[in-house]
């Protein structure tokens, strides 16, 4: 009879742990996307480059800006925690930080080509 | 916070650079100076130290002093591989007249690229003074806090760095 409440109770103690730290498999797993996508990113510029290839610059461009983009997002998400409950000061902090980096950014844009 | 604020400082050095990088007053454009395979070696030690610097964390939760350590230290040595690599490209740089007072260009691209190295310079620092004073408190309440600081600084120095090779590199070669 003893036998069976001591496991029991040991398996409670652990689902009690509020704060659980995640293996390595995430961040290895953000790791990976990290490298894939900026391999992408200098294979799609080298590949403009190339001799013989016409292919839209723009497109190229769009191209490797978005691929930072999900970049930065897999490295804040999985690396800078902010998926994690109870990150919503940080979280609020980075927003209007990022906010105010964009407006400056469309405002010189604006600013020098219209 | 910190980083909310950092996040600021870079946007306006990125607005700057966007907004200026076509004016190299007859100098060297970013198309005849940059060279991408240096800069994916600096783009892959940079990432391979941000990787690091998580293991050091895993490595502190899971309460093994050396393995924390040593991955630490590893971080610290591929930050001052990517500084190192950063200086030379500069030194290069300033001899194909390429300098923060030769053009407009000039001065948002070492302004913006400069100031994340500083940045790279004084994680460096950070980390390798936290590694000494670990090695005298081991791993304590204060001392843990510090190392995961630590490490969130530096995966902004890394996503910083993703934007700088996006904008700054690979547009600058593209054209």
């Amino acid at each position: 009879m003893a036998d069976h409440t001591v496991p029991a109770g040991g398996g409670s103690a652990g689902v009690k742990r509020t704060h659980r730290h995640e293996g390595p498999k995430n961040h290895l797993l953000a790791f990976a996307l990290s490298i894939v996508l900026t391999a992408l990113a200098f294979l799609a510029v080298a590949y403009g480059i190339a001799e013989g290839v016409h292919m839209e610059r723009w497109f190229i461009l769009t191209f490797i800006v978005l691929l930072a983009f999900i970049q930065a997002a897999v490295q804040l998400i999985y690396w800078m925690h902010l998926k994690d409950k109870g990150h919503g000061f940080p979280r609020l902090f980075i927003a209007i930080g990022v906010g105010i980096a964009w407006l400056a950014i469309a405002a010189a844009v604006f600013w020098t080509w219209w | 916070m910190f980083l909310g604020a950092e996040c600021v400082l870079f946007g306006t050095l990125f607005a700057t650079y966007i907004a200026l990088r076509n004016n190299s007053m007859g100098g060297p454009t970013a198309q005849d100076l940059f060279d991408i395979v240096l800069v994916a070696w600096a783009t892959l030690a940079l990432l391979v130290s941000s990787l690091t610097s998580v293991l050091a964390v895993q490595a502190m939760h899971g309460g093994k002093f050396a393995l924390m350590q040593f991955w630490l230290f590893v971080t610290v040595l591929l930050g001052a591989a990517f500084l190192a690599i950063e200086i030379m490209e500069f030194n290069h740089y300033v001899h194909e007249k390429h300098t923060f007072s030769s053009s407009a260009f000039g001065t948002s691209f070492y302004s913006l690229v400069g100031f994340h190295g500083a940045h790279v310079t004084f994680g460096i620092l950070w980390i390798t003074t936290l590694i000494l004073q670990l090695f005298k408190k081991g791993i304590t309440a204060v001392t843990a806090p510090k190392v995961f600081v630590a490490s969130l600084y530096w995966h902004f120095i890394d996503v910083v760095w993703v934007f700088i090779f996006t904008v700054v590199y690979l547009m600058g070669i593209l054209g």
